[in-house]
């Protein structure tokens, strides 16, 4: 494993070598442990704008960095949109920005039109040479912007992701509006037990782990090691850990003996459809973790799951809240309730998303 | 006119809000004089008011400080100009209304005398505050005075005297250009007095009709804002940027985080022309583009308090394409909230979470709409929104015209000048000043 991480390192570092022998960009060799993306680092890696400002670069140099990368943002036109509904040059170079952000002790520094200040040293969180090969995986291998930087910034929260975590995606912010709204009518709700199954990054549970009561409890629970300690750091970094506690195994697995003992229950579960998976975006598709996206033959599989696990654990009045693939499977969702189920849940909702995708199924048990 | 009101900027707090920007007066502290008028507008012109200055601070005066020997042209200058300050002074005093400050002073303490005053907290501060300012107006106008009278006693007896004293004659010298800097930032500042002029700004910039020519406009307009932003010390942001797809900029926002920064922008808002030979254009010719900028106060979070009800909003979220969710991964969390009942809208791009975006989304909208309040009391709001800048011919607030002569001109005042460079750089100074001067003008 070590040996193929450095292999592809090295890789890398020849081919940035190689397209940027005429700069003199002063880049020692690329260390593998900083750069290489396998998940499976027990440690959950530091995000770029948390890392200690401890490289240095001039301004030229990091200009030059700046047009290099713009540059090889803006020959990406819309090719990427039109093969996969990738991103276009206008969200790169954003993306570009909000590297500089995280990266640059200063970014202010580049965005001063002062001519006479060329000299000056600009302190930063990777080394230079490293910023190149950053961008250069983000372009030319799709990696997602995400990994890179190392964060995404979700709600008023900015959450560490790494290789083997899925991202949280804008939509699912809303899953914590919908709690809020819950909680504000149900006062009893905001003190009691909820969980958060396949947390991934431990978003949603560290979101409603914020707009329940002092007595409220969080348990979140996903099966992927990985995912289990990105979710514990990002726990701790809101300093929440007598709140939200994360657990390993595969949905119910670590709940056991608390049937029926649950106040609210909430998931983003896989949903895609094992059929779309290979014509995915090429972030999704080649770089996030097929196991928090590939839902089975007709994306259902967990949704399902949780489904009839929701029925036995929560409490009389309890909420629960799925995101789904869209219009279709919360249809069947709800259906399958109603019918199979029929009593256990009532208030049955189908929520859209911010873009009017119906997205969320929500109710509560009976 | 009800239905598109709303409500929402008659309610008591925007008003207690609109009362207390009223209330407060741009000058601080009454004593000592110069150490207030570092609290004035226009930070880049710093005030090095002190006395031990007097001796090297004069030669623009007339006085020749290398020979320290007064010429009686010398001595008659300065008589000319401190007869000038005084009847400045006086006309400043006169329009200033110094009886009915005197007034007002004595209105305000009787009412804090009352008893019953201290029992509504705010109100009894607002007031205590309104009095503060109101004599710290009148000390301000009476050391005019007295600066003046120390003026004018040093020519007279200067006149009576056989010798000339230097010293003194310096220092009358300095007296007067002080105070003559101090009355321009008196008379600046009652120019400011707009709800929310002490504020901060944001600045948006769009490139109109003209193409990539048009685009490379927007950059060197938003180029020279910055740069007068960060002449006047303020915190400059580009906050937002779209490039163009050639050259130059589709749009751009910046935030001027500063005192006075709205009330010195707000006169940049309509449209801006330049004409010059395109260096986008491969025959040379003379083209002509437009930009649009607007202008908005950069309002702290917490006085935002308008109400505006959920229904009245259209929240939209650009979410390119697809079956959106676990499918697609990308950073685009734009906002677009539309105030329905006045049509107003407002995008927000720069924020990195779709919900940061909306706080901020809706925060700006509630900035444009108070100064559509603020604008609404001059006219109908229906004249306002179809007030919104528009980037293109006939339009224009400004000219810039690179060739086949050089010159900029502002069409509402006249205010010209032919160093463009330096106005591209920034100076905009004499422009602000003259476009705020003409408001005033035109508003009495």
């Amino acid at each position: 494993m070590n040996l193929s991480i450095l292999a592809r390192a090295s890789i890398l570092s020849s081919t940035l070598t190689s397209r940027t022998l005429n700069r003199t960009i002063p880049h020692r060799p690329i260390s593998s442990s900083s750069l290489s993306y396998t998940p499976t680092s027990p440690n959950p890696k530091t995000p770029l704008f948390l890392r200690p400002p401890i490289f240095t670069a001039t301004l030229t140099d990091l200009k030059k960095f700046q047009t290099w990368a713009q540059t090889l943002a803006s020959s990406v036109g819309s090719s990427f949109t039109e093969s996969d509904n990738g991103p276009c040059s206008e969200i790169l170079h954003r993306e570009l920005n909000w590297l500089i952000q995280d990266s640059v002790q200063t970014p202010d520094i580049l965005s001063l039109n002062s001519d006479s200040k060329t000299d000056a040293v600009v302190k930063l969180r990777a080394e230079l040479g490293d910023l190149y090969l950053l961008w250069k995986q983000r372009i030319e291998e799709r990696r997602p912007f995400q990994y890179v930087v190392g964060c995404e910034h979700w709600r008023d929260l900015v959450l560490s992701v790494e290789e083997g975590v899925l991202i949280p995606r804008p939509e699912t912010e809303l899953m914590v509006d919908l709690v809020e709204g819950v909680v504000k009518e149900r006062v009893g709700l905001k003190r009691g037990l909820w969980v958060d199954l396949g947390t991934g990054s431990g978003a949603i549970g560290i979101g409603i782990g914020r707009v329940l009561g002092d007595e409220g409890r969080v348990v979140a629970v996903d099966v992927s090691p990985v995912a289990v300690q990105v979710a514990l750091f990002n726990v701790r970094r809101y300093g929440l850990e007598d709140k939200v506690s994360v657990k390993q195994g595969s949905w119910f697995e670590p709940l056991s003996g608390l049937e029926g003992q649950i106040s609210g229950l909430v998931s983003n579960p896989p949903y895609i459809p094992s059929g779309h998976i290979s014509g995915l975006q090429a972030e999704v598709g080649r770089h996030e973790p097929i196991l928090a996206l590939d839902g089975g033959e007709d994306g259902m599989s967990d949704l399902l799951h949780l489904c009839n696990g929701a029925a036995s654990m929560l409490e009389p009045g309890g909420f629960f809240a799925f995101e789904t693939n869209g219009e279709d499977q919360c249809r069947f969702l709800v259906d399958h309730m109603e019918s199979v189920h029929n009593n256990s849940f009532c208030d049955l909702k189908i929520v859209p998303d911010f873009a009017g995708v119906q997205r969320f199924v929500t109710g509560f048990r009976s | 006119m009800e239905s598109v009101v709303h409500g929402f900027f008659v309610s008591p707090p925007a008003a207690a809000a609109a009362a207390d920007h009223k209330l407060r007066s741009p000058y601080l502290t009454p004593k000592p004089l110069l150490t207030a008028y570092k609290t004035l507008p226009f930070p880049s012109h710093s005030l090095s008011f002190s006395h031990s200055k007097v001796l090297s601070a004069t030669p623009d005066a007339g006085v020749s400080t290398e020979t320290g020997v007064w010429a009686m042209q010398d001595f008659y200058t300065l008589r000319k100009e401190v007869e000038a300050t005084s009847k400045r002074v006086e006309e400043i005093r006169a329009s200033a209304g110094l009886e009915q400050l005197g007034e007002e002073v004595a209105k305000l303490e009787k009412a804090a005398a009352t008893d019953s005053f201290w029992d509504d907290r705010s109100s009894a501060q607002q007031t205590l505050m309104a009095l503060t300012d109101v004599k710290d107006k009148i000390n301000l106008l009476n050391e005019f005075q007295t600066m003046v009278d120390d003026a004018e006693t040093i020519v007279n007896l200067t006149e009576e005297m056989e010798s000339t004293d230097t010293a003194l004659l310096e220092e009358a010298a300095t007296i007067v250009k002080e105070l003559n800097k101090a009355l321009d930032k008196f008379e600046l500042s009652q120019l400011l007095s707009g709800p929310y002029d002490k504020e901060g700004a944001v600045i948006n910039i769009t490139a109109g009709a003209g193409g990539t020519d048009a685009q490379d406009w927007a950059d060197m307009l938003l180029r020279m804002y910055v740069r007068w932003g960060e002449r006047q010390r303020y915190k400059t942001r580009v906050v937002e940027k779209s490039m163009g797809e050639e050259a130059g900029i589709k749009s751009a926002t910046i935030e001027v985080e500063g005192r006075y920064a709205f009330g010195y922008l707000s006169g940049e808002k309509g449209t801006h022309r330049i004409v010059r030979q395109s260096p986008f254009n491969s025959k040379g010719l003379r083209q002509t583009s437009f930009s649009g900028v607007e202008v908005m106060p950069l309002l702290p979070e917490d006085s935002l308090n308008v109400e505006i009800p959920e229904e009245d909003l259209q929240i939209g979220f650009s979410r390119a394409g697809g079956s959106g969710g676990q499918n697609v991964n990308k950073v685009e969390t734009a906002v677009r909230i539309t105030h329905i009942p006045t049509g107003v809208t407002v995008r927000c791009t720069e924020e990195r979470s779709q919900l940061a975006n909306k706080i901020k989304a809706l925060s700006r909208l509630k900035a444009k709409l108070m100064v559509i309040a603020v604008e609404q009391r001059a006219s109908e709001i229906k004249q306002i929104r179809g007030d919104t800048v528009k980037a293109d011919w006939g339009q224009q607030i400004r000219n810039y015209v690179f060739h086949p002569y050089k010159l900029v001109k502002d069409v509402r005042t006249g205010y010209e000048t032919t160093d463009i460079v330096s106005v591209m750089d920034g100076e905009l100074d004499p422009f602000i000043k003259a476009y705020l001067r003409f408001k005033y003008t035109q508003s009495m």
